[in-house]
């Protein structure tokens, strides 16, 4: 089993589909969506990125020392996560400080769970695409926490400095603020969770049926994965909101000046 | 306050400005907008700090004092009145529990202080008009029992006819509690009603501090 032609002949077909791809491009450039660009320029990076991350897997998949490169590969999850969750909160200074750890201590969680549990042998062709999973999770959840939490401050400052006058600390004051924020953030990944194998059929238990794996095992083993990562994204979400605390208040529970500015 | 300055968006906002309020005195700010009013009440319950200058309490430096405790005892009514998600009773509860004071008898006397009725405790207090959250914000204030109470417009967009009403329940609970106020108003008329002294701001300084008697309006602040 597996994929039925070689990677030359897939050549051909990349091509087929780029043809549907420029389709779009053509009914974005019709409509003004003015999404064009950003859109060729993201398909080319993200085709450059995975095509330069085959190259490093076979790399990894033909060495003895796999070991090493795969605490590479985390370092770089972990450094570009942290970055690109930061620029959604372009305004908050040294952002970074609160998503890479916050990516980290998610990502790292479901990890360690899924390797005690061994849902995850410790061998690169199992490290590597669930390292993947559960770091894009926690980023893509970071973010949007991120992005959430700034704009309800930004929209509740007079409810916050109403809080504060009256004594209470930067922490009472962003408590409902923080509970919405993780609501929010989580919502997409319960409602994922809630279609799961109606609306998609998820990455790992996709490329186990495409392995030639039974359905039931490739099911099982991706509800194990998705528990753990829903897991992992929760933690991400909470630290994501705690640090964020020291970023949004001063020492003397005060709004950071650049709230104002917002 | 003593030579207090403070720049917000590369705007000076309030510049080099001096002032002393005394205990028990009812200090009305006049001023046209964007003269520091707000900024000047803000900087004193520490939701911001000057940039430069000190502000004194009970001649202490206010940032000596823990700012928690500090805005227990002088504490900002906002001009805006948001009320908390909840109903009147949350609200005006709402600094007791933070500060461990919780006391019903005082929540009471508090929604009664401030011109409202006991009735109005379980109201949803979202719902209210303009006049009754500007009342629960000062009812929400008094349940602590501050020092000082730092009020900022707190008859602005007050039906007319209650606006008399509503300075005279001040007045009241001021006298009655002893309070000190420092007042923020753009109605010369309502300063002269209700302030023992009336200090004069422009371009984030003070240019005089009258007497209520002495007050003279010149027509341009």
């Amino acid at each position: 089993m597996g994929i039925p032609y070689t990677w030359q002949e897939g050549l051909i077909i990349l091509a087929v589909a780029s043809i549907l791809l420029i389709i779009v491009i053509l009914i974005s450039m019709y409509k003004k969506l003015d999404i064009g660009g950003e859109f060729v320029y993201a398909i080319i990076k993200g085709g450059g990125q995975l095509f330069i991350i085959a190259l490093f897997l076979t790399l990894l998949f033909n060495t003895e020392f796999w070991y090493i490169l795969i605490w590479i590969l985390i370092g770089t999850m972990i450094l570009v996560g942290g970055y690109t969750s930061a620029k959604r909160a372009t305004h908050m200074p040294k952002a970074y400080q609160v998503t890479t750890p916050a990516i980290l201590s998610g990502a790292a969680l479901s990890l360690i769970v899924l390797a005690v549990s061994r849902a995850m042998p410790l061998e690169p062709q199992f490290i590597v695409p669930l390292s993947g999973m559960a770091f894009g999770n926690s980023m893509a959840i970071c973010s949007l926490t991120m992005e959430r939490l700034i704009r309800e401050i930004n929209l509740n400052k007079s409810a916050i400095e109403t809080m504060l006058s009256l004594g209470a600390s930067s922490k009472q004051s962003l408590e409902p603020f923080q509970r919405l924020t993780i609501r929010a953030a989580l919502i997409p990944t319960i409602d994922r969770l809630k279609t799961l194998g109606i609306i998609f059929i998820p990455g790992a238990m996709a490329g186990l049926l495409i392995a030639g794996t039974d359905p039931i095992l490739a099911a099982e083993y991706q509800i194990i994965v998705y528990l753990m990562i829903v897991g992992g994204g929760i933690v991400t979400a909470l630290i994501t909101t705690g640090l964020s605390r020291k970023k949004l208040f001063t020492d003397y529970e005060q709004l950071e000046n650049w709230i104002y500015e917002l | 306050m003593e030579h207090v300055g403070k720049t917000l968006q590369n705007t000076k906002i309030l510049d080099d400005l001096s002032l002393t309020v005394e205990p028990g005195e009812i200090l009305t700010l006049v001023g046209p907008s964007g003269s520091g009013k707000t900024t000047l009440l803000r900087c004193v319950n520490r939701l911001i700090d000057p940039d430069n200058g000190t502000i004194r309490y009970n001649d202490r430096d206010i940032k000596e004092l823990p700012v928690v405790s500090l805005r227990k005892q002088i504490v900002l009514v906002p001009q805006d009145s948001f009320m908390l998600p909840g109903t009147v009773h949350d609200n005006i509860a709402y600094g007791q529990n933070i500060h461990g004071c919780y006391d019903e008898n005082i929540i009471k006397q508090s929604i009664i202080d401030a011109g409202l009725t006991e009735s109005f405790l379980d109201k949803n207090a979202e719902k209210l008009s303009g006049g009754e959250k500007k009342r629960v914000s000062l009812a929400r204030a008094l349940a602590i029992h501050p020092k000082i109470l730092l009020l900022d417009e707190p008859t602005n967009g007050i039906d007319p006819k209650v606006l008399l009403n509503v300075e005279e329940n001040i007045i009241q609970f001021v006298r009655k509690r002893d309070l000190t106020v420092l007042w923020v108003t753009h109605n010369i008329d309502q300063a002269k009603r209700v302030s023992n002294r009336i200090a004069n701001l422009k371009d984030g300084t003070i240019l005089n501090v009258q007497t209520t008697h002495e007050f003279e309006w010149d027509g341009a602040y």
